[in-house]
């Protein structure tokens, strides 16, 4: 009973509004409370096989940092003669250089206007600098005692692989920061080798893999799916036999934790999302779907 | 709701003579009731009130001068503002308390659980408080009252005044403090039932504990006046502040797709924020400075004088719990278009609003046929429009409602301490059940400190300046007739 029943009279059942007194309490819960509840709206279905293949740039980073690790133990050892790595390095260079035109037929250069020439020029450019400030470079951290070395090189390479951009939409990507901390993680270990010439070409080598390399993937990548599941398969192995002939135990782990990372996880995240409860509703902010911006250009 | 929507205390406290005069007329109808038995010692508290101006502070200054006519005494309890610091009163009597706390972001004060038990329990005891009202989820100081509220005995209420997601960290985070603040209040309020819906996802509670309660806007204040408007042409409104979140965005668009369609269309945009910049560069692009007139920031009594200027109000708006800026338009006899987000499809019936999707072809298509009707005269005559509406919510309503909520609480008993952390820790897992019920143990023990430090026999009680043995109220009805020009008085 409410004081001024201003409902008419064959009105009885109950009306999601506002602006006209009912004859319920205000807390009254009708059978229709909540019945916009959505859940999920945008929960994504995975693919098992598909996840695995994403997980393949992962791999991909993981297997880079370790081959890095592996080349420059052995330049530390003496057992790999540096001019040996800057000739293959600079061959692989060469045939990455022609494949990365060759995958989709010219089309990107087209579409970036750049031209061999700039390419060129800014090889030699890059060259002769790094050439000309190896001593320096050799010489830089001479006062750090090698254990910061080490440790600050174990977190430059951390974040390398953290903040690299795997192909996620976050905030955190930044794959500025990421090429900068591994060039940083290169320049404090190459200043650890006996020469100045190791330490340029170890920088050099830092670039191919860690700037070229993930460039040449994600075309490959885009073009040409089968192989590039080959050259991951391939590039994990030769990381794999390479960290063996230094530590089998470090081989093993590495092997696990790569197994763990394509196989395991993918099926631990299909997994989960059958727990995933996402709730929307007609509270949610609205979302501006189309591009305003051509109102103003 | 549009910034400049509190109002009523600026104007009523600010304005000698002519307005009190106003608010006596306006008290003036049904009041005391010395009979009744129910009165209760209300105190609201919230961070946001006058002089900070929005939905928040005028629902409860409204609210709290419609309970005091209504014989119960109300108190408000918020931080300093500036140089508005300790006790000020509002008219009829309606005590406030600015209490010297630290601001800490948007007006909200810094919290750590415990510094305001001193201040807060030395006022609740004074006035003799038995029921605390809190408002708003924004407001750090009303979780606060409320967890002390607890620890002393007293019976809770909270009303929530917006909506919340469910996607982000942030918003997971916030849901999980207000699970913990509500998880224990013996009634919420909601201002729609979209708003209660997600207030009870968000709180986890017993949607039977959750009223509904709509807010409401004076009528008196938004009356017709078709002669202001000129009818040689169509003027769309628009009074929000200019923010993301109300949809400027999509007004940005709206502006050149129908000023281009319509020569004799204008626009009046009534309000200021970090968006502004956009429609001045639409109306730089378009060239349409002497159809697009942005006015800034409005003050609540201008409000009304820009929306009789108009024939159609537009709320682009991406969420609302309630928007009383549709209201206040629709009871100026404007035709209203509006995105239909939130609880704003449950504010208006059909035939007063128009219901688009938030996208700049579906608004346009709502002015359009808007515009048709205008043309064409087949809108209802603002006069009509606004008899209807007036109907819809007022602060009367409200009052009496919230009331019976009071009442509905004050009939049941508050958790003992035992009960409150076996409802802590059952009700919002098992982590930060535990944290918040160990703080719960350490605010009873600060409180058993704090009255054995000043027992509560010892703290003067206040004299009621409100409620059934109210000072101003008996002085009032007195001499109400002679004293109308009475200034606001302050005293501490």
């Amino acid at each position: 009973p409410y004081p001024e029943p201003s409902v008419r009279c064959e009105v009885v059942g109950w009306q999601k509004v506002l602006y006209e007194r009912q004859p319920f309490p205000d807390n009254y819960v009708d059978q229709r409370f909540l019945e916009e509840l959505r859940k999920n709206v945008s929960a994504r279905k995975y693919q098992y096989w598909s996840v695995v293949f994403e997980s393949g740039v992962v791999i991909q980073q993981l297997c880079s940092v370790c081959v890095f690790l592996v080349i420059w133990w052995y330049m530390d050892e003496g057992l790999l003669a540096p001019q040996w790595l800057f000739g293959t390095g600079l061959a692989s260079s060469l045939v990455g250089y022609v494949l990365f035109d060759l995958i989709d037929g010219g089309t990107g250069r087209k579409k970036s206007g750049r031209t061999r020439w700039a390419d060129l020029k800014s090889a030699l450019v890059f060259i002769t600098f790094t050439y000309g400030f190896s001593p320096v470079l050799k010489t830089l951290t001479e006062s750090v005692s090698t254990d910061t070395i080490y440790a600050m090189s174990v977190f430059m390479l951390l974040g390398h692989l953290i903040f690299f951009d795997y192909g996620a939409n976050a905030a955190i990507v930044s794959s500025t920061l990421s090429l900068n901390m591994a060039i940083f993680a290169s320049v404090c270990l190459a200043s650890r080798l006996p020469r100045s010439l190791h330490a340029f070409i170890m920088v050099t080598f830092a670039i191919q893999i860690f700037a070229l390399w993930p460039m040449l993937q994600k075309k490959l990548k885009a073009c040409t799916p089968c192989s590039y599941v080959g050259v991951t398969l391939l590039f994990a192995l030769s990381a794999l036999v390479g960290l063996l002939t230094i530590s089998g135990v470090g081989a093993i782990l590495f092997a696990l934790l790569l197994l763990s990372i394509s196989c395991l996880c993918p099926y631990y995240l299909i997994r989960l999302q059958l727990f995933k409860e996402n709730i929307h509703g007609p509270w949610d902010e609205a979302e501006i779907k189309e591009d305003l911006s051509r109102f103003l250009t | 709701m549009t910034k400049s929507h509190l109002n009523m205390a600026y104007r009523r406290v600010n304005g000698p003579g002519q307005s009190l005069t106003s608010i006596l007329s306006h008290n003036n109808c049904g009041i005391h009731q010395p009979c009744r038995t129910g009165t209760h010692n209300i105190c609201m508290v919230s961070d946001f009130f006058y002089p900070n101006m929005g939905g928040v502070e005028s629902h409860i200054y409204q609210l709290s001068q419609c309970l005091i006519e209504r014989g119960h005494k109300v108190i408000i309890v918020t931080h300093a503002y500036g140089n508005r610091k300790g006790i000020r009163y509002l008219t009829s009597g309606l005590k406030v308390y600015y209490l010297p706390l630290k601001v800490m972001y948007n007006q909200s004060t810094a919290t750590t659980l415990f510094h305001s038990l001193p201040l807060l329990r030395y006022i609740f005891v004074r006035e003799r408080v038995t029921i605390i009202h809190s408002h708003s989820s924004f407001s750090a100081m009303a979780h606060d009252a409320l967890f002390h509220a607890k620890t002393m005995g007293l019976q809770t209420v909270f009303t929530d005044h917006s909506l919340f997601g469910f996607a982000d960290v942030s918003s997971v985070l916030t849901n999980k403090l207000l699970t913990v603040s509500l998880c224990d209040t013996n009634h919420i309020i909601c201002v729609s039932y979209t708003s209660k819906e997600n207030t009870v996802l968000r709180a986890a509670l017993n949607p039977e504990i959750v009223s509904v309660i709509p807010n409401a806007v004076d009528p008196t204040d938004f009356t017709p006046d078709p002669f202001r408007r000129d009818d040689n042409v169509i003027t769309i409104v628009v009074i929000s502040r200019l923010v993301y979140r109300k949809g400027i965005d999509l007004l940005s668009g709206i502006i050149p797709e129908l000023c281009q369609k319509y020569p004799d269309l204008n626009f009046i945009v009534g309000g200021e924020g970090p968006k502004r910049i956009i429609l001045e560069e639409v109306r730089e692009r378009y060239q349409l400075h002497d159809r697009v007139r942005l006015l800034g920031a409005l003050e609540h009594q201008d409000v009304r004088d820009v929306l009789v200027q108009g024939h159609i109000f537009l709320n682009t708006s991406l969420t609302e719990a309630f928007c009383m800026a549709i209201v206040e338009a629709a009871s100026c006899g404007l035709q209203v278009v509006s995105t239909r987000v939130g609880g704003i499809p449950e504010v208006l019936p059909d035939n007063l609003i128009i219901l688009c999707e938030p996208s700049v072809k579906s608004l346009c298509d709502g002015l359009e046929r808007a515009i048709s009707q205008q043309k064409s005269g087949t809108l209802p005559d603002p006069e009509k429009i606004h008899n209807k509406v007036k109907t819809f919510y007022t602060w009367r309503n409200v009052a009496e409602r919230t009331e019976k909520v009071y009442d509905r609480v004050s009939r049941e008993v508050v958790l003992p301490m035992d009960k409150r952390l076996n409802r802590l820790i059952s009700h919002c897992g098992p982590v930060t059940g535990c944290t918040f019920a160990l703080l719960a143990v350490l605010n009873f023990l600060f409180l058993i400190f704090l009255r054995w430090l000043t027992p509560d026999s010892i703290i003067d009680i206040a004299v009621d300046a409100t409620g059934p043995n109210g000072a101003w109220t008996q002085q009032y009805s007195y001499s109400k007739k002679g004293e109308e020009n009475k200034e606001i008085s302050e005293s501490r």
